[in-house]
């Protein structure tokens, strides 16, 4: 990490200059120093060799002004400018460019033995809500998180320059506030999900043979395949590091420093650009790329069929009479 | 800029010109808006945005084209910057800077790049206030002028005239300083003071002295010419900025050698060529220690010392004991450093010597300052260009409120207090000289032998609580003070604040005349009665003159008209004369329309009668000549390259002899002989007598000559010393045939009987004067400067240690001085010093507190405290200690600690914040005093009138200083002091 | 055309926080709002140094780069201004600028912070020159009528230059040239990718 290797540079130099200062003016307080104040002056250059900033004393409370310079704000501005548009570019346009192309070749996947036309209780109310809410709050956040980034190049040609300041406006405000809803919905399914999320045998299987998407037998899974805790996880991860930054960046200069900002940002816009193209994957196995797989969040049942091809040994929990969570099978309409 | 004025010119039109071709490359504000879509209705869909609206500016509008400009001075050092304002329907709508200054050209610091919000300000005070029964009360300006003339009639009828003190302001101008004091003079009373006493007094005593003026020698620009800058007792980075600019531009033209001498490593101190470190209150052995090796080396000036110099040899008897061990062993200042600094200022010349409140405010100070004369004597660095005494002082008019006598020891333009100065003044002011002999109390003692007050140096602001507290029998007059008329000072500024506190509650009457309420409003809450707050109008709302540190006297312009109910000074005074019966013959000469006094007219009454210090040329007229062509005149010389003003110096700075007429140039440097009298040149004044009976070893006695010895200005028709001028003196070199008619009939008008007693300094024609310089002569006679102060408490300077010192095995070598009664008052100095030891106050309080000025503030500090736009830059009173100290009591930088004074009551603390910092060495702490609004861990908002609180409060440094008088002025001692901290 | 830039020569700074209040003066900024400010380096130690720091209206200005709502501009005096209708406040310039000079109104960044508010060299906005829409939003507009920025103009030492760059660097060099000494065109290498040889 280019930031951390300058955390440690900003140390080193600390403690050289400090050391130059200590050599340079042996001020003991008891003695008084015999020295030339003009001529132990450092140079700005000198000081930027040593130091990743310029930091001394001021005396108004804004204790970052008290950062004289920062030439890293150059390193950020490089980063936001170019190294992120080609993240996010490659990242989201590569996803869709290989989504397409699977589509493509292997069209939706449909259910092998057709519809039973008995349906079994995949998700209940409460575990569509806490997914829907999450689900739009990240649309929201990201169309609007988008915006900042690649807005001015993408939008605001088109829109103008006043209407695309008063979108961007209002897309910042949404998102400042609607990252509530989406840092709830995350905590929520975390809890809901994370025991059937952990990783067992069944998924090594479900990975070696891709999941069966490239082809060949699906392995049997759980309530969630291989595939899927990969999305919970990505989710997870990617949603507690967007969370986290978010608030730091909701709360500038509380508990940290320009410096914190900057990789507070870097984190959040990288982490969510990357979370972003893998939610494609996650809409496409959702809506178009597998059959029957939508209805589970929309009324929150799947085909009997559909269950048994692709979440085997969920299908048997649920039937076995013994099942501990006593969720009894019922018969759809 | 260190660029040109054409240059400058020119530079400006090319940025007109560019900006005036906006169609190259660039991407410019009209393509931007086009591009933007803001200019077809954009504006109007953004001006409802309700997220994030734009802030709206406070002020009216922009800059209004065609505002009209007026030029006053800023009133927050003496360096004396043009303030130039835009006004626009009588409101100050913004600041421009005033390059045609050939002081400033230009530049503020923060204080004067701020002065408009000051004028501004919402937290002044608005219309007179009572305090009845602990509650802030409006009353009217009528109610206020009869309850208060009233009150006073009563104490006077009760206690004598003596029991009213005016404590004055120097940010009078001129004319509200000698009203003041005039005031004062028709009240019946020597009481009379203003800041100087806690500034400059020992400057002004130990200077004046030594060689006759106690004045600034140079000027500000004129340190350009220095090749040896020697700072000892002063920061004028933080002090006096604007200085800074000649100074440094001074060092890097000549690669001069800046010294800084100082307990801190100040600001001034980070752009030194060499830093000493000394400790607190040991000014003389260091300069003594420089003398050691310069008598050592043979580095004096023989030739100026054998010409001009009186007493050179006892000075040299007493260096002798300061070896380099011992110098070290007082100040910790190591000798080879001092030998190096000795060399320096010795034979790099010129050399001036610089100070300001680190050499005066010391029980010391007036030796201090004796001693730095005495340096610059004896390396002949009096008298030209780059050299001198550089005494910055502090207030836009300390210089000329001291010198129109607002001081307990003299009438304006020290005339002293000696039955002649009142006939002086009784002329002047043409008032019978009986009358004011009736104003003063007066005592019968046991032989029947009546006595007044009248020549009787009054009690000096350091002690008007020991006035008012102690028993009636040790205050040398008829009764303790019962009122303090306070116009324009701070209640902050005096050591020994829990006194005070004491002293507010004990009042019979206070009144407070200034545009904020000031800590004397707020610092004694147990006082419930009896205070009046008058709104006073700032200097800049107000006409009139001030003369800066540089003797030179400024024209400033109303402003703007007093905002809400202020009246300024001069009417206010007017008005109480009124009230007390004696305006009509107070202001006898002066025209007075709607209660205001005209200022031209003050003006012109202090020069008939302001002879003995050169306040008689300056008349209103020739300054605002020079306020309006100030393009005129140069900067580094000051004089005036064409005009109408051409061949004058700069504000004519005093001694500007003779009537306005008589078109004296006004005297740059004091005692240039390299000028002739008539173009601002001059000699030592021959203040002292003309000879001095010395006794010798074996007995006997011989009389030595104390006028110059073979020296004399360009010119002088008389070629050695001579003693100053009265028309018998003339009679004898038979120029006396020179005066006119007229002029001889007015000096023997003033005195019919022995005409050939008439001196030139109460010659009201100017003839002698003029007849004098017309032959080459400065009036006051060629004599020599004083080594030796004979008369004076320590007329040869030795070192004392400070009262409370860290080092008590110094004190039985170095003694303060004996107890002693001083200005109607008990100095009990010597027996506080002797049980401080005895109690070994230095081991449970064992750090040095020191105290000086921050940059953002100024003085007390309550003015500039409630200017937001400087209050924003210094939000929290602290105290500077050094990284070890502060490790040893746990205390961090920024964090909050508990600071208790050697006088304090103990369990007393004051709360403020630390600032952990290697500027001070082990064992020293520093504070800034302009803090005022806590007392002691209390915080004392509630106690201003509503709305009238300054932004800012903090503890007062002075509620931790303590008890020491300077023997000869009554001078405080908030400088070197002793102090514990802890964290809080 | 003239190049803008402000020079603060170190070695005659003394902190006097002149140039601080010349700019609430001239523009009535609020309190909390910091154009300018003045920072010690190394304080209270031998070889203290101060500077005055303010937008240095960079070249190819960082904060111009980053802003998602391309709201600033460069005028043809190469002077970095930004349009306080199009800002939305969402705190990017500060932390690209390598000199801390974007402002804001509020510390929180609950649907703002506030427009952004920055040094403007005394060149206002994109409203008409001197108009009150401009005073209101931007302050004054100085170079508009002729003249420089009041912080400099008004600095108590002549320290703090402001001006066409040949001119104050040529100033600067000259007065290197004459001292002996010069601890460089603090911020220049890093605003300008250029400093002064002396």
């Amino acid at each position: 990490m280019a930031k951390f290797l300058a955390q440690i540079r900003f140390i080193a130099g600390a403690l050289a200059l400090a050391f130059i200062v200590a050599t340079a003016a042996p001020v003991s307080a008891q003695q008084p120093s015999s020295v030339n104040p003009t001529a132990s002056v450092v140079k700005e250059q000198t000081l930027l060799n040593e130091l990743s900033k310029l930091q001394g004393r001021g005396t108004i409370p804004d204790v970052k002004s008290y950062v004289l310079e920062q030439p890293a704000g150059r390193a950020w501005r490089e980063y936001r400018t170019v190294t992120l548009q080609w993240i996010g570019g490659i990242a989201i346009l590569g996803i869709l460019a290989l989504l397409t192309i699977y589509y493509l070749w292997r069209g939706t996947m449909r259910i092998e033995s057709g519809r039973s036309g008995r349906k079994i209780l995949r998700f209940n109310v409460f575990e569509r809500f806490v997914h829907w809410l999450t689900g739009v709050a990240f649309v929201i956040l990201g169309i609007t998180g988008l915006n900042m980034t690649f807005g001015r190049s993408l939008i605001l040609p088109w829109l103008g320059a006043s209407a695309f300041s008063e979108w961007s406006e209002w897309a910042k405000f949404s998102h400042n506030y609607i990252s509530f809803a989406f840092t709830t919905g995350v905590v929520l399914m975390f809890l809901m999900w994370v025991a059937r999320n952990l990783p067992t045998q069944a998924d090594v299987a479900w990975f070696k043979s891709g999941g069966g998407m490239f082809g060949g037998e699906e392995p049997p899974a759980h309530k969630f395949n291989g595939g899927e805790k990969l999305i919970f996880w990505i989710s997870m991860l990617g949603g507690g590091a967007v969370a986290v930054t978010g608030y730091i960046l909701l709360f500038p200069f509380y508990g940290t420093t320009v410096s914190g900002m900057e990789l507070a940002q870097v984190v959040h816009s990288t982490v969510a650009l990357l979370y972003v193209a893998a939610m494609f994957v996650h809409f496409y196995m959702g809506t178009i790329g597998v059959e029957g797989a939508f209805e589970a969040m929309a009324d929150g049942t799947v085909d009997v069929n559909w269950a048994k091809e692709r979440h085997r040994l969920w299908y048997e929990e649920e039937t076995q009479p013994s099942a501990a969570q006593g969720q009894a099978m019922r018969p759809a309409e | 800029m260190l660029i040109k004025r054409t240059e400058r010119q020119t530079r400006r039109s090319g940025l007109v010109a560019a900006i005036g071709n906006q169609s190259g490359g660039g991407f410019d504000r009209r393509s931007f808006l086009r591009k933007s879509g803001l200019v077809a209705g954009g504006l109007a869909t953004i001006g409802a945005l309700p997220l994030a609206s734009v802030r709206k500016a406070e002020a009216a509008g922009p800059n209004v084209a065609g505002a009209t400009i007026r030029k006053n001075i800023c009133t927050h050092c003496s360096v004396g910057c043009t303030v130039t304002a835009e006004v626009s329907n009588g409101v100050w709508v913004g600041q421009e800077p005033s390059w045609d200054s050939p002081i400033n050209r230009g530049s503020h610091c923060a204080k004067g790049a701020a002065t408009r919000e000051t004028v501004h300000s919402d937290r002044r005070l608005r219309y007179p206030m009572k305090l009845v029964n602990g509650q802030w009360t409006r009353i009217s300006w009528d109610v206020a002028i009869n309850e208060i003339g009233d009150k006073l009639t009563e104490i006077r009828a009760k206690s004598g005239a003596d029991s009213v003190y005016w404590l004055g302001s120097a940010k009078f101008t001129n004319e509200g300083s000698y009203l003041n004091r005039k005031l004062a003079a028709f009240w019946g009373t020597n009481n009379s003071d203003h800041q100087a006493r806690i500034c400059h007094s020992t400057t002004v005593a130990g200077v004046a002295n030594t060689w006759g003026y106690g004045a600034m020698t140079n000027s500000y620009t004129d340190i350009r010419n220095s090749k040896t800058l020697f700072f000892l007792g002063g920061n004028p980075a933080e002090a006096h900025p604007v200085s800074l600019q000649h100074l440094l531009e001074g060092k890097e033209l000549n690669r001069a050698n800046f010294i800084v001498a100082d307990p801190r490593l100040t600001r001034t101190a980070a752009h030194a060529t060499e830093y000493v470190r000394l400790r607190p209150g040991t000014d003389i052995p260091v300069l003594w220690g420089m003398l050691w090796h310069i008598f050592k080396n043979g580095w004096e000036d023989k030739q100026f010392i054998e010409q001009r110099v009186y007493g050179m040899d006892d000075i040299r008897k007493e260096v002798a004991k300061y070896t380099p061990e011992e110098v070290e062993r007082i100040s910790s200042v190591p000798g080879a450093q001092l030998e190096r600094v000795a060399k320096m200022f010795a034979t790099e010349k010129p050399s001036c010597l610089i100070w300001a409140m680190g050499q005066t405010q010391h029980t010391v100070g007036t030796a201090n300052v004796r001693a730095s004369c005495i340096l610059l004597l004896a390396t002949g660095n009096v008298g030209g260009p780059g050299m001198g005494a550089n005494i910055f002082r502090g207030h836009t008019n300390v210089q000329g409120a001291t010198d129109l006598g607002l001081d307990i020891v003299t009438l304006p333009l020290y005339y002293g207090l000696v039955e002649g100065a009142w006939r002086h003044w009784s002329r002047v002011w043409e008032v019978d000289y009986q009358w004011f002999v009736d104003r003063f109390d007066k005592s019968t003692a046991a032989d029947g032998k009546v006595t007044t007050t009248m020549n009787t140096p009054g009690i000096p602001s350091t002690r008007w609580f020991d006035a008012t507290l102690l028993p009636k029998d040790q205050v040398g007059q008829k009764d303790n003070i019962k009122a303090m008329f306070v116009m324009g000072h701070g209640g902050n500024t005096v050591t020994r604040m829990p006194q005070a506190q004491k002293g507010i509650e004990k009042l019979e009457l206070l009144v407070v005349a200034d545009p904020f309420p000031t800590t004397w409003a707020a610092l004694a809450p147990e006082r419930k009665n009896g205070t009046y707050l008058l709104p006073i109008a700032t200097s800049y709302e107000t006409n009139g003159s001030r003369t800066a540190s540089n003797r030179a006297l400024q024209w400033g312009e109303q402003i703007v008209k007093p905002i809400f109910e202020s009246k300024n000074d001069n009417e206010v005074m007017y008005l109480l004369a009124k009230k007390l019966g004696f305006a009509d013959l107070m202001f006898k000469n002066i025209k007075v329309e709607n209660n205001l006094p005209s200022p031209e007219d003050l003006l012109r009454e202090i020069n008939r009668g302001g002879w003995s210090t050169g306040y008689c040329g300056q008349s209103p007229e020739r300054l605002k000549s020079h306020m309006a062509n100030q393009k005129d005149f140069d900067m580094l010389t000051q004089k005036a390259t064409t005009g109408p003003n051409k061949g004058d110096y700069y504000g004519l700075p005093w001694p500007c002899w003779g009537t306005p007429e008589f078109k004296h140039p006004g005297t740059p440097l004091l005692y240039n002989t390299n000028l002739s009298i008539k173009e601002g040149g001059g000699t030592f004044r021959a203040r002292f007598g003309l000879e001095r009976e010395e006794k010798l070893p074996d007995g006997t006695t011989r009389k030595v000559s104390l006028l110059g010895n073979g020296y004399y200005s360009k010119d002088s028709e008389i070629k050695d010393g001579y003693p100053e001028f009265t028309l018998g003196v003339l009679k004898k070199l038979g120029w006396d045939k020179d005066l006119t008619e007229a002029e001889l009939a007015v000096i023997n008008k003033v005195n019919p009987t022995t005409p050939d007693a008439v001196s030139w300094s109460i010659d009201l024609s100017g003839g002698i004067q003029r007849v004098a310089i017309t032959h080459g002569c400065v009036p006051y006679g060629n004599g020599k400067a004083r080594a030796n102060a004979f008369g004076l408490p320590d007329a040869i300077p030795t070192h004392r240690e400070p009262i409370y010192t860290p080092r008590p095995e110094l004190v039985a070598k170095y003694p303060t001085l004996p107890d002693a009664k001083q200005f109607r008052m008990p100095n009990i100095g010597f027996t506080v010093q002797k049980a401080a030891v005895e109690k070994g106050i230095a081991k449970s309080f064992p750090l040095i507190l020191s105290s000086g000025r921050l940059v953002e503030y100024e003085g007390g500090g309550e003015e500039t405290r409630s200017n937001k736009w400087l209050a924003e830059l210094q939000q929290d009173m602290f105290i500077e200690i050094n990284p070890a100290d502060a490790n040893e009591r746990g205390i961090k930088d920024g964090g909050w600690v508990l600071v208790s004074g050697a006088e304090m009551d103990s369990g007393k603390t004051c709360r403020m914040k630390a600032l952990v910092t290697e500027r001070v060495g082990k064992g020293v702490t520093w504070c800034p005093f302009h803090f005022a609004g806590w007392f002691q861990g209390v915080d004392q908002r509630g106690n201003y009138p509503k709305g009238a609180d300054p932004i800012v409060l903090g503890e007062s440094v002075n509620t931790l200083t303590t008890y020491g008088f300077d023997p000869v002025t009554g001078m405080q001692e908030p400088k070197a002091t002793l102090c514990q901290v802890r964290a809080a | 055309m003239a190049r803008m830039k402000f020079l603060c020569d170190a070695d005659r700074c003394i902190e006097c926080n002149a140039c601080v209040t010349a700019c609430k003066n001239e523009n009535e900024v609020p309190w909390g709002i910091n154009r300018r400010r003045v920072v010690t380096l190394n304080d209270g130690k031998p070889g203290e140094r101060s500077i005055s720091m303010a937008c240095m209206h960079c070249t190819d200005a960082p904060c111009a780069a980053v802003c998602p709502v391309n709201c600033f501009y460069t005028t043809a005096d190469a002077v970095v201004l930004h349009s306080k209708d199009l800002c939305i406040g969402c705190g990017y310039c500060f932390y690209a600028c390598p000199f801390g000079a974007p402002q804001y109104p509020k510390v929180g960044n609950f649907g703002s912070r506030g427009k952004m508010d920055k040094c403007t060299f005394c060149a206002g906005g994109p409203e008409e020159d001197n108009s009150k829409e401009e005073y209101e939003k931007y302050g004054s507009n100085r170079l508009a009528e002729g003249k420089l920025p009041l912080c400099a103009e008004m600095c108590s030492t002549k320290s703090l230059l402001a001006g066409d760059s040949d001119v104050i660097a040529q100033i600067y060099k000259e007065r290197v040239a004459k001292r002996g000494y010069g601890s460089g065109a603090w911020g220049w290498q890093t605003a300008y990718r250029e400093s002064i040889a002396t």
